[in-house]
């Protein structure tokens, strides 16, 4: 029923100073029978995935799907929701995330999130993006500051921001701010990037610049992208994962999902007769 | 960016056990100081009780409960304390008679009838209401207010009566009239409209005028009495009354409006029908909070209220001073504090804890309101 | 029901709501407006040239050189008075004993009254109370006892259906053909000479101490105590009610306890002020004996507990106004509760716990009944920072009260009354004001 990916296309192209441990096209983020339970409702049942490392790999599926858990699932967001519980296996390289002595906080640090609507904290922009690092240790002014900037030239912010950078981050505008967003996540430098439909609650030219740096980072990141938005996922991702109704019905290559799906569900929602 | 990737996810053993213990540490202070703030109200009780009982042991319940003379320095010494709820009652009645209805006929026009930006201008009067000291209250009560009540007694309530009974009668001869030619329509409904409004409104404003001479005339023999203290303290707790009341009306929400509205009523209907009925609860604790600010209110009792432990005669006389259960602890206090152990002194501590036991149920009666306002009007 | 009916009601019903409304604020501006009007006549008076030696001989201020001179002029006015009645004080030696007797009554009444006005005669010694040293500093009530010097109270009792009736017979007429006859003419006439009025602004009022219980001076220990007791109660408030509730809002989860906190506190807002009171005084200073009698920090205590409700509630107002998205995206960064709640919500909830610590502030400032049996005395010195501990302190509600109601010559010294009701009440108000302020900001940051 659930498939798994078999050879990947290689798209990568400047993996050269990737991860010593995961090289591109080797799973980062896998799950075996992976269930999310709210109460008594199953929420996610019983996912078998495997996500590329170096990839984007979108995930859709119409509301209230399970898509959205799945993705908080994996940097344990879920944790904050009362009466929420997790089965099966969830692992990041091996390690199950969901382990008795996991640390939560140095989960967090490498597996970073984007949220729907950009939600920078009411400080400046300098602070904004060095709160992560100096949550994690990071103390000297200088390397702060270095951080800060190579964060914000990957997440294609620098030049506009860049004499800007003490003033309030809510001056900016919501493209802006959500391109801070992602900044900040990048700043504690993590393995894998979480963005739940971050595109939805921007204009079409900050959607499209948001896509473009999704583009710039694939291959330094394993990028996985939740949106309801179809021609977004065609156009950013390598892999996509079709979810109905919590469960993992269809994933592979983005260009053959969107052609030729194999499965009917898939396919009816890919054009339209059920959303 | 150099990647510099952390490979664990789980801490090792000390390091992890102190993050954990310094966190456990951390919750467990700001419990407790949770816990602290939140074991005050059972001090105070404690306090209270542990001084109280001594005087219900010595003395009993009867005389307390059931007396009527109070005399705490005397030989024998009574402690009749009804007479002080009687004062407290009393006045306290008289304060929701005057902040009731205008406290709710204020917030209905609040919430429901002002413009947003006249409703902004408004706020602060009531929150300026709100924020004078009561000890500055009880000055104006006993400076400014009793030498008028006293001098000008008669004039003052007979203004008083104009004030409010004009403009009522006004309305009341306008309602009358479209009543009255409910039937016809067009220039025979006007024609017997006006003539007929107005002689019910002039048969009003008769009324209205008799009652204010008939007060003009009246010698107030002194300032400071229970309608002096009434009145101020209907003025104090209006502020209360009248957000309480319109949190409870907006707590009704648009949508019950909306739908009245879509059928057709007009404003004063949807409210006097809709909105009110299912603000009840609310409003029925807002009532009840004011209450409990009247009864709790000293400052202005002590300054104004005449102080005589006694039950006017006849019984509903405003005119004449009383004494409240709160100006009695204050005002015996000082001299109760050289006789520490006595009766005089515990009875105060008995006073205080009726005063406690009235507010305690009263909070609880108004939160039990407040939350069904709160499940019916969503 | 006829529409037109219907419509008329509708509109008659507005107008009560707008009745009730304009009343409120009628009754407002009747309220406050005696208060600022004769209150400020506290610090702006026509002040006499008695104030200004007042003002010179008890703090040491002004131009000596030139009240000297002031003092000389109005000297020189009342001259031909003090003459004129030494003079009839040689004629009284030679009168007969019925006239010497009626006729000393009537002087001695006389110079009583132009004691109360001009201060003591010259050559006389000094009396003990200060308030004797001097004749009347202000101009309002010099007049008052201008008229008390030209009109002598006496009473009718002629109609025994009544009581007596006050009647003011004018004192000329009780020395018509005596030589202190036209002396009075002159009193009239030149009041202004010898007193010297002059429009004289005060300001000081707020900070010098009073003397003589308040008939000279001003109300600065009065201010200086509420200032203690306000700030002394915020400083254990303040923490322990922003820590609660930060415990309630990010920390608690469910469970009974949870409720029964929220219970406590919420009971704790509606208890009555003396039941404070009663309480401060039997917890702190009889059990907890944080002093050996009233002092300033069993006031600020007593304080602390009355207002903490309000600062619980205010703070997790709040908290709560925070956007659950600044959590999530620490949190996501991999930052712990603590660190989240520390470094992203509080700052950013800040302004509004601030809004509702100056609100708490202004309550604070104005309650009477917890601080009487606690803190206040209605003499004294301000106590120095050191006494805080041990020593009790006046303070402005505990004052006005006082002087309203105990004080021994209460008309003597309504401005001063008058004045500390101002100084409270403005500056409740101003707290409010700020609160509103910051309120606003705090709207407007949020919102971003």
């Amino acid at each position: 029923m659930n498939r798994v990916m078999a050879a990947p296309r290689d798209r990568s192209t400047d993996d050269a100073t990737t991860s010593a441990s995961a090289a591109p096209g080797d799973a980062v983020v896998t799950s075996r029978g992976f269930s999310v339970y709210y109460g008594a409702n199953e929420a996610v049942k019983a996912v078998d995935m495997a996500i590329l490392q170096g990839r984007v790999t979108a995930i859709i599926g119409p509301s209230g799907c399970g898509k959205s858990t799945f993705l908080r699932a994996i940097n344990r967001m879920n944790d904050l929701i009362p009466g929420c519980r997790a089965e099966g296996l969830l692992a990041l390289e091996g390690e199950d995330l969901y382990a008795p002595n996991v640390d939560v906080v140095l989960l967090r640090r490498r597996v970073g999130m984007v949220f729907q609507k950009p939600n920078p904290f009411p400080k400046s922009v300098f602070e904004n993006v060095a709160y992560g690092p100096r949550v994690h240790g990071v103390r000297g002014r200088r390397r702060l500051h270095e951080i800060v900037e190579a964060s914000l030239v990957r997440a294609a912010l620098w030049e506009e921001v860049k004499d800007r950078l003490n003033d309030s981050a809510l001056a900016l505008s919501g493209g802006q701010q959500q391109r801070l967003c992602i900044a900040r996540a990048l700043a504690v430098d993590p393995e894998v990037l979480l963005m739940d439909e971050p595109a939805s609650a921007l204009d079409p030219r900050s959607t499209a610049r948001v896509e473009d740096l999704i583009g710039e980072l694939r291959g330094a990141y394993t990028i996985i992208i939740v949106t309801h938005n179809m021609q977004q996922a065609a156009r950013v991702s390598d892999l996509t994962a079709f979810f109905y109704e919590g469960r993992l019905v269809e994933y592979g290559l983005t260009d053959r999902i969107f052609t030729n799906p194999s499965r009917k569900e898939t396919e009816d929602y890919i054009t339209g007769r059920f959303g | 960016m150099k990647h510099h990737r952390p490979r664990a996810l789980v801490r090792e053993r000390r390091a992890g056990r102190l993050a954990r213990l310094a966190s456990f540490a951390g919750e467990a202070f700001l419990f407790a100081i949770a816990v602290g703030s939140a074991t005050v109200i059972l001090f105070i009780f404690h306090s209270i009780i542990r001084d109280a009982l001594p005087f219900f042991r010595s003395r009993g319940l009867g005389e307390f409960f059931g007396g009527t003379r109070w005399y705490p320095s005397r030989e024998p010494a009574e402690f009749g304390a009804l007479t002080l709820f009687y004062g407290s009652a009393m006045v306290t009645f008289g304060a929701m008679v005057v902040a009731g209805p205008m406290g709710i006929a204020a917030a209905v026009c609040l919430s429901d009838v002002l413009p947003f930006g006249l409703r902004q201008a408004v706020k602060p009067v009531i929150e300026v209401l709100a924020a004078i000291p009561s000890v500055a209250y009880g000055f104006f009560a006993l400076v400014v207010f009793a030498p008028l009540l006293q001098e000008h007694g008669g004039r003052v309530l007979a203004l008083g009566t104009l004030v409010v009974g004009v403009p009522l009668a006004v309305l009341a001869a306008v309602v009358f009239g479209d009543l009255a030619s409910g039937c016809l329509r067009g220039g025979a409904r006007r024609a017997v409209a006006v003539p007929a409004g107005v002689l019910f409104g002039a048969a009003c404003l008769g009324a209205v005028g008799a009652a204010a001479r008939a007060l003009h005339g009246m010698a107030i023999a002194s300032g400071t009495t229970a309608l002096n203290v009434s009145i101020i303290l209907g003025i104090m707790a209006l502020p209360t009354v009248v957000s309480v009341c319109e949190d409870a009306l907006s707590t009704v929400g648009r949508e019950l409006r909306e739908a009245s509205y879509g059928l057709g009523a007009t404003r004063m209907e949807t409210v006097v029908k809709v909105v009110v009925p299912a603000a009840r609860s609310g409003i029925l604790a807002a009532v009840l909070l004011g209450a409990m600010r009247a009864v709790g209110e000293t400052m202005v009792v002590w300054m104004a209220s005449g102080n005589a432990a006694q039950i006017p005669s006849p019984w509903w006389n405003v005119l004449a001073p009383v004494r409240t259960v709160t100006a009695t602890i204050a005002g015996d206090m000082g001299e109760a504090d050289h006789v520490t152990g006595s009766d005089r002194y515990h009875v105060l501590f008995a006073l205080a804890l009726c005063l406690l036991t009235i507010s305690f149920v009263c909070n609880l009666v108004s939160e039990w309101a407040i939350r069904r306002s709160r499940r019916t009007g969503e | 029901m006829q529409l037109s009916t219907r419509k008329t009601m509708d509109r008659a019903f507005s107008g009560l709501g707008v009745m009730a409304i304009l009343l409120m604020a009628g009754a407002l501006a009747v309220l406050l407006g005696p208060m600022f009007v004769r209150g400020s006549r506290a610090f702006l008076f026509r002040g006499t040239v008695e104030h200004r030696r007042v003002m010179l001989e008890l703090f040491g201020r002004g131009d000596r050189d030139e009240i000297r001179a002031e003092l000389a002029l109005a000297a020189e006015a009342r001259r031909p008075l003090y003459e004129a009645i030494a003079q009839f004080e040689k004629e009284l030696g030679e009168m007969d004993r019925g006239e010497r007797r009626e006729y000393g009554g009537r002087l001695d009444e006389l110079k009583a009254a132009l004691r109360a006005l001009l201060g003591p005669f010259p050559g006389e010694p000094q009396p003990a109370l200060p308030r004797a040293q001097y004749g009347q500093t202000r101009w309002d009530r010099a007049r008052v006892k201008l008229r008390e010097v030209l009109y002598a109270t006496t009473y009718d009792y002629s109609d025994p259906a009544q009581m007596g009736v006050e009647v003011l017979v004018p004192r000329v007429e009780q020395f018509r053909g005596t030589s202190l006859e036209p002396i009075f003419a002159h009193i009239e006439g030149n009041a202004r000479e010898m007193l010297r009025p002059r429009l004289t602004f005060y300001g000081r009022f707020l900070t010098d101490d009073s003397r003589d219980s308040h008939f000279f001076g001003g109300i600065g220990p009065a201010v200086l105590g509420t200032l203690y007791l306000t700030i002394g109660a915020m400083l254990v408030a303040g923490p322990m009610g922003i820590l609660s509730a930060v415990y309630l809002t990010e920390y608690a989860g469910g469970g009974w306890w949870i409720s029964a906190i929220r219970a406590c506190i919420n009971t704790l807002a509606g208890v009555p002020s003396i039941v404070f009171g009663l309480f401060g005084c039997a917890f702190f200073i009889n059990i907890l004996q944080v002093s050996p009698s009233r002092s300033v920090l069993a006031g600020s205590l007593t304080l602390a507990c009355l207002v903490l409700p309000t600062v619980i509630r205010a703070s997790e107002e709040a908290l709560r106004a925070v956007p659950a998205t600044y959590k999530e995206a620490a949190l996501s960064l991999g930052a712990t509760k603590w660190r989240t709640t520390f470094t992203v919500v509080l700052p950013a909830c800040l302004p509004g716990v601030l809004t509702s610590i100056i609100l708490s502030m202004g309550r604070a400032a104005g309650e009477t009944a917890p601080i009487i049996f606690t803190a206040a005395v209605s003499l004294g010195a301000v106590p120095t920072l050191r006494q805080v501990f041990t020593h009790p302190t006046p303070a402005l509600p505990w004052s006005i009260y006082n002087l309203a109601t105990e004080h021994a010559a209460v008309d003597e010294i309504r401005h001063v009354q008058y004045g500390m009701v101002l100084t409270l009440i403005g500056v409740v108000l101003l707290l409010n004001a700020a609160a509103v302020v910051l309120r606003a900001r705090v709207t407007r940051k949020l919102r971003g």
